[in-house]
């Protein structure tokens, strides 16, 4: 640990610069990378929340040294649209994106409580999100959110804040729901019970009678507040002339309770209320599993307030800056976007030249020049200089929102799988209310007063419970047992697709390879020796934050450099121990003609040339045996150049390789893949990828991809290692084996309870404990997912 | 068994309290977040050291 502390800055963990920050802490000195850890540390020590760099399980993020400007959070505008009114005060919603874990989040909550002004606030590492309330009067919104941003992070507008609060109360009103069914389903039981341990009819008619009045007030909210959804569900059905699980569960449980209600009523022989509570609540918790994993996992990924900035700097007419929301930017309007930071909109550049990187949009892997007048895109990355740009086109105009659409047309597309499965459910509820109603007839012929009783046995055994358990349960499971492999499911059924790939297409940027390029070849010329070119190169590269840089990142070396000097598209210069260096392309270093590679020189002469190539993922070999052991066939799509694809093909061992792919060329592979009858599978990481991955019959993002693409992808990986995808197929296999197991339980079941329930032979008490032993069952086979995959997890 | 009289009514008057009880700690976000809190107990005492000076917030 120590160790590291000295190569590492203390606060973020980033590699140390050759001239590190020093301060005491607690009387030893830290290193840190920049000031703007250093005060970050400094400020977290002081206010005696030290106890964060021993909670926290990650690093944090890097604080910048500059102090972002704020001053657009207090605009009225943008206080009118996103705050609402709380006591004393204003409350709003912010994304952050540097925060990484529990420790995070405590962090910014004791911070925030100890800001003056602020009222109230709450972190939520799980979902990036912090609620904060102020008091206007007495602080700026700026002024808190600069606490926030000292300490490394930087807020950005969630997305509306009525569809934020709707979400928390969707969740607390969800969460009530089955808190209130557990309480008193459990209760009903215990009350029900009583009238079952009564074998020989001991009891008298009015303690009887007492028991069941006081089940009916326990089971009252069970099915009316706590089976609402059933209800509504099953509403709606009708109304679309639709016959799902819903309108079985909500009929069975209204026609148990209304009956039972009429029995206490009048004095019957017979309540079914038990049966009516604990199916409310075995469902109900079936449900909010399922719903809990798809949330976990979609809120981590929910990253599309990033892809685009919020706040944008637009320059007036006198010259003078000023930070705008983005809604307040106009066509015709300049903006400025400084280093690093995303385009706001899309606009044609007013300097000379500049560097974007597009990787997002067209898959390109390299920073691409632009010269003034060309077009530059919403949502691409200014690199290497700050950039000018006339606004021609904002919000939907843009090219982003257009690759937005085409991913919302392509999900349209999807083959509605979710519509079988509710189809075959209809059947199976017409059929099993089409039986009640026969043996309801039957019985009435036979013995009149047992029919309703014998009718409602069938309606309750034969409940599809263990059926519509088996997939969510198995879903859940396996959506946990991926979650800690770093897979998240994003979106329901993507699993049971997953099982079925035949078909995996490959993207090559950010995919197959890593996102910047690894240093294949030195050369070193003029009695220069490798090892030094390597070192001067990275001093120079070191921090200028260019993608190049990351190849050196390995080169340990601290030579100061002085007077470091960024030219755009041709490279740097700096002096190193009183030389002055190049490194860049070979014109501009070493004034030979363009090889593409990069060059160390002088500006005249040449002294090393470096080959650079896209770095294979380590793991991608082993990945590709993975894919071919578990049958699957691997096709290549990328949109770079035939050589490069083509030596990435030769490498790997894929047949089928495709360069210079659009994304309209790869959403044709996949069809075409489609039309021969497969199951395509694609794994992309680029926005340009959104479309395709959208189109495939299921698709995985990379985490450190594009929020787009990772939109569009049913399944994300949250950190960029490739054997994931293989481990992911091969538990979407067992998934769906346990899921059929599951389904035979529930099939063998039904053929058994059925002809009992319809003989006669099964009370309706004893029916709701056979569909609660029979779902018991279906969940713990579906847990044997989480227990399985965790023991091959074990080398 | 009049007995029963008393205590039935008072099992549904329990269960109404925890029903209560549970409403209010939802309403009141305690089932928000499960991993922050956790992370308090972990705290250790503040040392006897100057900086105890600005520990007033809790």
């Amino acid at each position: 640990m120590d160790q590291r502390v000295v190569h590492s800055c203390y606060h973020c963990g980033a590699r140390l610069p050759p001239s590190p920050v020093f301060v005491a802490l607690d009387g030893r000195p830290q290193p840190f990378c920049c000031h703007g850890c250093a005060t970050a540390a400094q400020w977290i020590r002081d206010a005696d929340l030290g106890d964060y760099y021993r909670l926290r399980s990650d690093p944090g993020a890097r604080v910048d040294a500059e102090a972002a400007d704020l001053g657009a959070w207090d605009g009225k505008e943008l206080l009118a649209e996103h705050t609402v009114p709380v006591d004393g005060g204003c409350e709003i919603t912010v994304l952050t994106d540097g925060m990484r874990c529990a420790a995070c989040a405590w962090l910014v909550d004791r911070a925030l409580e100890r800001t003056p002004g602020v009222l109230d606030a709450g972190a939520n590492a799980v979902t990036g999100r912090i609620r904060i309330a102020w008091d206007p009067a007495r602080t700026r919104l700026s002024a808190v959110l600069g606490q926030l941003s000292m300490l490394g992070y930087r807020p950005y507008l969630a997305g509306d804040p009525a569809a934020e609060r709707q979400r928390v109360a969707d969740r607390r009103q969800w969460l009530l729901r089955l808190g209130v069914a557990g309480l008193a389903a459990m209760q009903t039981m215990m009350l029900s019970e009583a009238s079952y341990l009564d074998f020989g009819h001991h009891m008298s008619v009015p303690t009887r009678d007492l028991f069941r009045w006081f089940t009916l007030l326990v089971c009252t909210p069970v099915v009316f507040y706590s089976g609402w959804p059933f209800i509504e569900g099953a509403w709606n059905g009708l109304k679309r002339r639709h016959l799902g699980m819903d309108v079985l569960v909500a009929g069975s449980t209204l026609l148990a309770y209304f009956a039972s209600a009429v029995a206490t009523v009048r004095g019957g022989p017979h309540v079914w209320f038990d049966a009516a509570a604990m199916f409310v609540f075995l469902l109900l918790l079936a449900r909010l599993l399922e719903q809990r994993a798809r949330r976990i996992a979609s809120a981590q990924v929910d990253t599309l307030a990033r892809a685009r900035p919020v706040l944008a700097v637009r320059e007036r007419a006198d010259g003078a800056r000023e930070s705008v929301p983005l809604s307040a930017l106009r066509v015709g309007d300049i903006a400025c976007v400084a280093v690093g930071e995303a385009v706001p909109a899309d606009g044609e550049l007013l300097d000379p030249q500049a560097l974007f990187e597009e990787a997002l949009l067209t898959g390109e892997s390299h920073p691409v020049t632009k010269r003034s007048g060309d077009p530059v895109y919403a949502g691409t990355h200014c690199r290497e200089t700050p950039a000018r740009l006339r606004i021609t086109g904002i919000g939907t105009a843009t090219r982003l929102s257009q690759l937005t659409r085409l991913v919302e047309q392509a999900q349209a597309q999807r083959p509605p799988l979710a519509q079988l499965a509710d189809r075959i459910g209809a059947v199976f509820v017409g059929g099993v209310l089409l039986a009640a109603l026969a043996v309801y007839q039957g019985w009435r012929l036979v013995e009149p007063e047992r029919a309703f009783e014998v009718a409602l046995s069938l309606l309750v055994v034969s409940c599809p419970c263990a059926l519509s358990l088996a997939v969510p349960a198995a879903l859940a499971a396996a959506s946990g047992a991926l979650a800690r492999r770093g897979i998240l499911p994003v979106r329901a059924g993507a699993l049971d697709r997953l099982a079925r790939v035949t078909d995996l297409v490959f993207d090559k940027t950010g995919t197959l390879t890593r996102v910047h390029p690894v240093l294949e070849a030195v050369e070193a010329f003029d009695g220069m020796d490798e090892a030094r070119a390597c070192a001067l190169a990275a001093a120079l590269e070191r921090d200028s934050g260019h993608p190049i840089a990351a190849a050196f990142a390995g080169e340990e070396e601290h030579l100061a450099v002085e007077s470091l000097q960024l030219v755009a598209g041709q490279g740097l210069a700096g002096r190193i121990e009183g030389v002055d260096w190049r490194l860049g392309l070979a014109p501009f270093a070493a004034g030979r003609a363009d090889d593409g590679q990069v060059w160390l020189g002088d500006g005249t002469r040449a002294f090393a040339r470096f080959t650079m190539r896209e770095g294979l993922r380590a793991d991608a070999a082993d990945t590709l045996r993975a894919l071919r052991a578990l049958g699957l066939t691997v096709h290549l799509a990328s949109g770079d150049g035939a050589a490069a694809v083509e030596r990435m093909a030769a490498i790997l061992g894929i047949d089928d390789a495709r360069a210079r792919q659009r994304p309209e060329d790869k959403l044709a592979l996949v069809h075409e893949l489609q039309a021969r009858g497969r199951t395509v599978a694609m794994v992309g990481d680029g926005l340009n990828d959104a479309p395709v991955l959208a189109g495939a019959d299921v698709s995985l993002a990379m985490g450190e991809g594009a929020a787009l693409a990772q939109r569009a992808a049913d399944l994300v990986l949250t950190a960029p290692e490739l054997m994931r995808v293989p481990a992911a197929i091969a538990l979407a296999r067992r998934t769906r084996r346990i899921i059929r197991e599951n389904f035979a339980w529930a099939v063998g079941y039904n053929l058994i309870a059925l002809p009992l329930a319809a003989m006669g032979r099964v009370t309706p008490g004893w029916a709701a404990l056979g569909m609660a032993l029979s779902s018991l069952v279906v969940t713990l086979n579906a847990l044997r997912l989480m227990r399985r995959s965790r023991e091959e997890h074990r080398p | 068994m009049t007995i029963l009289l008393m205590l039935i009514p008072l099992s549904v008057v329990l269960l109404a309290v925890s029903i209560g009880a549970f409403v209010w700690a939802v309403r009141k976000g305690q089932f928000d977040d499960l991993d922050t809190p956790a992370l308090d107990i972990l705290r250790d005492d503040p040392p006897a050291t100057p900086t105890e000076a600005d520990d007033d917030a809790r």
